[in-house]
């Protein structure tokens, strides 16, 4: 059988103004994750977009899975790839700026 | 018209995995999430592009997980055959429904049944500013008290010379402050569709009906499930879902040995066409939360079967 693979959309269009956390995601079934953040609109100043990915034996208690951040101060998108997780993902979004306001998606894809 | 011919499936129990399940002579499909999503999609709403342009209650109806039901005490479950089981999950906000689709045309008019194992619970909460009317005591769990409802339905239409219609069904496991109902409903109005809600009709606080009381006893239809004490321990209950896309309405719903008549019930139907949508045979999950506390839905595996 081929590999199974798995696109999951965790925010669509949202637009936040301060520091959040995705939804946790089940990944037990997968290897391989890339996770895809595309701002689409931002607003004020200075702002910029710090995103971490968190790993947690049961989708209640997190911890960052490295240092390693997506950073992103305009419109774009950037990607970052994570292996050896357990069965949970999800990121830890941090925003900064003077009124800073970012709409974007977060897109989870995944790989058996 | 010439008819399809009638060429009877080879016994389902040459799959072990089907003998717990009672299909008619025909299965449309059999889902096993240890395989995969088998095609069971967030339902977003309809847009033209612009993603900002989706109608609220249709935004946000997250996407479908596998989940092998891990838990904070007791590590992994697993499911009833295997490990992964299909998770609907809504964000921890009041009213928030999560909900997923799976899509099909049909063939033939005529007898269709869906059944499934599923189990259902709210999340721990170490919160306690989340209260409930019932405290612990050793044998209830407020968290049964933090689970709102769930709700199988479908979407048919029969094509633009026919009609449109949903059957729905919802288990009312509280009302919104926490007090355990244990209902099953049906609706009693439309589910206001985009096209609707570009024609004026106002965003609704349910998804499935115009105002958010359109829904009636089913009868025999008030018994409590199989909660099981506390948020972490999953119990699979049989369901078995019948109705008839050749008098649109529903036949009948089993849930473990209590089966509920339901040919008498009324099913609305769309008073307007809608184009794009020829022979629409649509499945669809949903759950919604009454609380800041994210409700979850899981199903071991779903057999649709027709009778032609």
């Amino acid at each position: 059988m081929l590999r199974r693979s798995h696109t999951a959309v965790l925010e669509k269009n949202e637009t936040y103004t301060s520091n959040f956390k995705t939804e946790p995601y089940e990944v037990g079934w997968a290897s391989e994750a890339m996770w895809f953040v595309r701002i689409t609109e931002t607003s004020g100043s200075n702002v910029k977009l710090r995103a971490y990915g968190q790993i947690s034996p049961d989708g209640l208690y997190w911890s960052d899975k490295s240092d390693r951040a997506m950073e992103m101060d305009d419109c774009g998108q950037t990607h970052l790839s994570l292996r050896d997780f357990g069965s949970w993902l999800r990121l830890r979004v941090e925003i900064e700026g003077d009124k800073p306001s970012v709409k974007l998606m977060i897109v989870l894809a995944l790989k058996e | 018209m010439t008819q399809a011919p009638q060429i009877p499936n080879a016994s389902p129990h040459a799959d072990l995995r089907l003998s717990k399940y009672n299909p008619l002579s025909r299965i449309l499909f059999f889902d096993d999430f240890d395989e995969g999503i088998n095609g069971w999609c967030e339902l977003c709403g309809n847009h033209d592009n612009n993603l900002d342009n989706i109608k609220p209650r249709t935004r946000d109806p997250r996407p479908a997980q596998l989940s092998n039901c891990t838990f904070f005490d007791i590590g992994t479950h697993g499911s009833v055959d295997g490990v992964y089981a299909l998770k609907l999950a809504t964000r921890p906000r009041a009213n928030h429904m999560a909900q997923l689709i799976k899509r099909l045309t049909y063939a033939k008019r005529g007898l269709v049944q869906l059944e499934t194992y599923f189990t259902y619970k709210a999340e721990a909460v170490f919160d306690s500013d989340i209260q409930t009317p019932k405290q612990w005591d050793g044998n209830y769990h407020p968290v049964e008290a933090m689970f709102g409802e769930f709700t199988i339905s479908n979407d048919v239409n029969d094509g633009p010379d026919g009609q449109r219609y949903h059957c729905v069904l919802r288990y009312v496991n509280t009302d919104r402050q926490g007090n355990l109902v244990h209902k099953w409903m049906y609706k009693t109005s439309l589910q206001v569709t985009t096209k609707m809600q570009l024609e004026g009709v106002p965003t609704p606080e349910d998804w499935h009906t115009v105002n958010p009381d359109d829904w009636e006893e089913i009868p025999g239809g008030n018994f409590a499930l199989c909660h099981n004490e506390v948020p972490t321990k999953v119990n699979w209950h049989y369901l078995r879902w019948q109705f008839d896309t050749q008098t649109r309405r529903n036949v009948e719903l089993q849930i473990n040995d209590r089966v509920m008549d339901l040919r008498n019930i009324p099913v609305p139907v769309y008073d307007h066409k809608y184009y794009s949508c020829d022979r629409l045979l649509n499945f669809i999950f949903d759950v919604r939360t009454y609380m800041p506390v994210r409700n979850f839905l899981f199903l071991d595996s779903v057999v649709v079967s027709v009778d032609w």
